[in-house]
């Protein structure tokens, strides 16, 4: 307490009362300090220009390198569009052409028609057909509290996570599905639903609420879905404010998988004999 | 007037000329800057009050900014350095309110 008094009260130079009364004293002001005043007050100048220039070519530099840093994002986005949308036409011009030459033979018609099953299931290709649509949204405004720390993790309780979204898409397999997709993503035997941060990611690509998983299946799903612990998982999830809604459809399109690829698994035919090819770890039957 | 010449140039200099700071006096800055506001504010102070000593004013912002700029480097030099500018903006932030109090009661008479 003594030491801020001190400090209140003192603030000015003790220095400047001294002066006062030396010159009271009828000590003559030296010649020289107009000057000296001078080159001070132009240091006391230099000093605070300096620092306001420092301090605004350094915030100009931080948002120098965000908007770059945006704007490449930005870039790599589009050109990972445009890749695409390339393979997209690319792997429809060979499906044509696969399709013409199979369809040359009896044979090969067979194989065509497998082929399409194949596809299909797996999701290499697009597929259409009679199914329901489950829309998930975020709870509006968080019953919690506006100002809670984001890192308390109670902050988070209106919000659809990775493991909510696993659940629901596992139940919709279960309930007899033929090819599901999140928001036009569609989930293969490889997908991976995960979360980033507090974004939902699908295969590595992050999603955008409200989310809405299609799935096309039997007309016996919907009920499979909604009675079974699907439909009670969902009725849970509607206590921390998250809405949902079922709804039927005639004709859904879902779209193909833009990853579909295998790692590690070769056909027979084309290992060679001496099998310098990486031998797969573990063998999966789809 | 001299002086004021003086105050523009320096600012002038500063603003158009753009003086490279070095990095290794870059931390400095911040805590110079609050140092010479503790003797302008002082100095404008003792102006109002009728005392002002163009030698003490001058004297007294050079050694602010190298006391301020020596704690600093001592603080980084000892592993303090962050609590140690805390503390002398902390010191000369009263130092600059008080001192700006007392001019308020000088130009305002309140």
């Amino acid at each position: 307490m003594l030491l801020l008094t001190a400090l209140v009260e003192d603030s000015l130079d003790q220095g400047y009362a001294r002066a006062a009364a030396r010159r009271d004293a009828g000590e003559p002001p030296s010649r020289s300090s107009r000057w000296v005043l001078a080159a001070g007050l132009l240091a006391v100048g230099l000093l605070l220009a300096t620092a306001a220039v420092e301090a605004r070519a350094r915030s100009s530099s931080v948002a120098e390198a965000r908007a770059a840093l945006t704007a490449e994002i930005e870039d790599r986005e589009s050109a990972n569009a445009e890749l695409e949308r390339t393979l997209e036409r690319q792997r429809a011009a060979v499906a044509r052409e696969r399709e013409e030459s199979l369809q040359l033979t009896s044979e090969g018609a067979r194989l065509s028609d497998a082929l399409t099953t194949l596809e299909a299931a797996v999701g290499a290709a697009a597929v259409r057909g009679p199914g329901m649509a489950v829309r998930l949204t975020d709870a509006e405004t968080d019953p919690t509290g506006a100002d809670i720390d984001p890192r308390a993790g109670e902050a988070g309780e209106g919000r659809v996570t990775d493991r909510d979204m696993q659940t629901v898409v596992n139940e919709i397999w279960a309930s007899g599905a033929e090819a599901v997709a999140i928001n036009e993503q569609r989930l293969t035997a490889l997908s991976a639903i995960r979360a980033a941060g507090e974004a939902i990611l699908v295969d590595f690509r992050p999603l955008n609420p409200p989310y809405v998983v299609a799935a096309v299946g039997p007309p016996s799903m919907r009920t499979a879905f909604v009675e079974g612990f699907g439909g009670s998982y969902l009725q849970v999830l509607r206590d921390y404010g998250i809405q949902y809604a079922v709804q039927d459809s005639d004709d859904l399109v879902l779209p193909a998988s833009a990853g579909v690829a295998v790692r590690y698994a070769v056909t027979p035919a084309d290992v060679p004999s001496g099998a310098s090819v990486p031998q797969p770890q573990k063998e999966r039957t789809p | 007037m001299i002086a004021a010449i003086g105050l523009a140039l320096g600012i002038i200099a500063g603003l158009f000329l753009e003086p490279t700071v070095p990095t290794w006096l870059q931390p400095y800055l911040p805590i110079a800057v609050v140092a010479a506001l503790d003797a302008v504010f002082g100095g404008l102070r003792a102006l109002l009050d009728g005392i002002f000593d163009d030698k003490v004013f001058v004297v007294s912002f050079v050694a602010n900014v190298l006391v301020a700029a020596l704690i600093v480097y001592l603080g980084d030099q000892l592993g303090v350095g962050s609590q140690l500018s805390t503390g002398v903006v902390v010191v000369l932030g009263i130092r600059i309110f008080s001192n700006t109090a007392a001019i308020r009661r000088h130009v305002f008479s309140a």
